[in-house]
């Protein structure tokens, strides 16, 4: 099956455009025919909670957004590319914070630990051109959780 | 977007999630809780039957909710939990905060 790519000028519509792409993958696989339906929830929240936080906290200086979308099925696993013109951030140290410092049933701060919690092989780069790659997997056989301090 | 509410006495409310649960409405989700609060209201039944997106944002308003009534003795239950919203209630082990219920009127008859 061939990937489903957009891209979106305007964040206001990026987080229905994401949530397209997957009704888009579905519906091209004639419901989960080759995906399982867990697998395509998780990849689906994990692509919403990066759009999320892209509308919610990027900085585009004086730039126009610009952030493509790239999304295909690869077997047991779904792939998905996100590279956008922001002026990007250190998602290392913030994963290291977050996973150190939640408080008992947060009400902030769990976006990116859920992404994390449901991806592998889960990449965020500056390219040679300038623009910010994130790229991550989501494996049929992976068992995710997140540790909330109840 | 917005909530329905429905009463089902003067302590226990339905509330029907609809599409999505996320940081576009979790704003809108906690004001609407917040008022039912204020009128009385303790029990909770979320109903999450046509929820196709719990986000992030969208849980930790369920939180809050439930840090806010827990002092009251009240109670947040999850009825009729679609796919997408299981795997977030996996994802973050939240069954061992929120009892589940098959159906709105099976959360209803154990709180009742």
């Amino acid at each position: 099956m061939e990937s489903v790519k957009q891209r979106f000028c305007e964040l206001s519509t990026l987080v229905a455009g994401v949530h397209q792409i997957f009704d888009q993958l579905c519906g091209d696989s004639g419901g989960y025919a080759c995906l399982d339906e867990d697998t395509f929830y998780r990849a689906k929240l994990a692509a919403h909670e990066w759009a999320a936080n892209l509308v919610q906290h990027a900085s585009f200086d004086n730039r126009k957004p610009e952030v493509d979308v790239d999304v295909w099925p690869n077997g047991n696993k779904i792939e998905c590319v996100f590279e956008d013109n922001s002026d990007g951030f250190d998602l290392d140290s913030i994963l290291e914070q977050r996973s150190n410092g939640l408080s008992p049933l947060p009400e902030r701060g769990m976006g990116l630990l859920m992404l994390s919690a449901c991806t592998s092989e889960l990449s965020y780069e500056k390219t040679e051109g300038g623009i910010y790659r994130l790229r991550f997997s989501v494996h049929s056989e992976a068992d995710p959780w997140l540790n909330i301090p109840f | 977007m917005s909530f329905t509410v429905e009463p089902c006495n003067q302590e226990t409310v339905i509330v029907r999630i609809g599409k999505a649960l996320d940081f576009r409405n979790a704003a809108e989700f906690k004001s609407t809780c917040q008022t039912q609060v204020r009128s009385g209201a303790r029990n909770f039944i979320l109903d999450f039957s046509e929820t196709g997106i719990l986000d992030s944002t969208g849980l930790g308003s369920i939180f809050s909710l439930y840090r806010q009534v827990s002092p009251l003795e009240g109670q947040v239950v999850f009825a009729a939990v679609s796919r997408p919203v299981q795997v977030v209630v996996q994802l973050t082990r939240t069954y061992k905060v929120f009892r589940q219920f098959p159906s709105v009127e099976a959360a209803e008859e154990a709180l009742l």
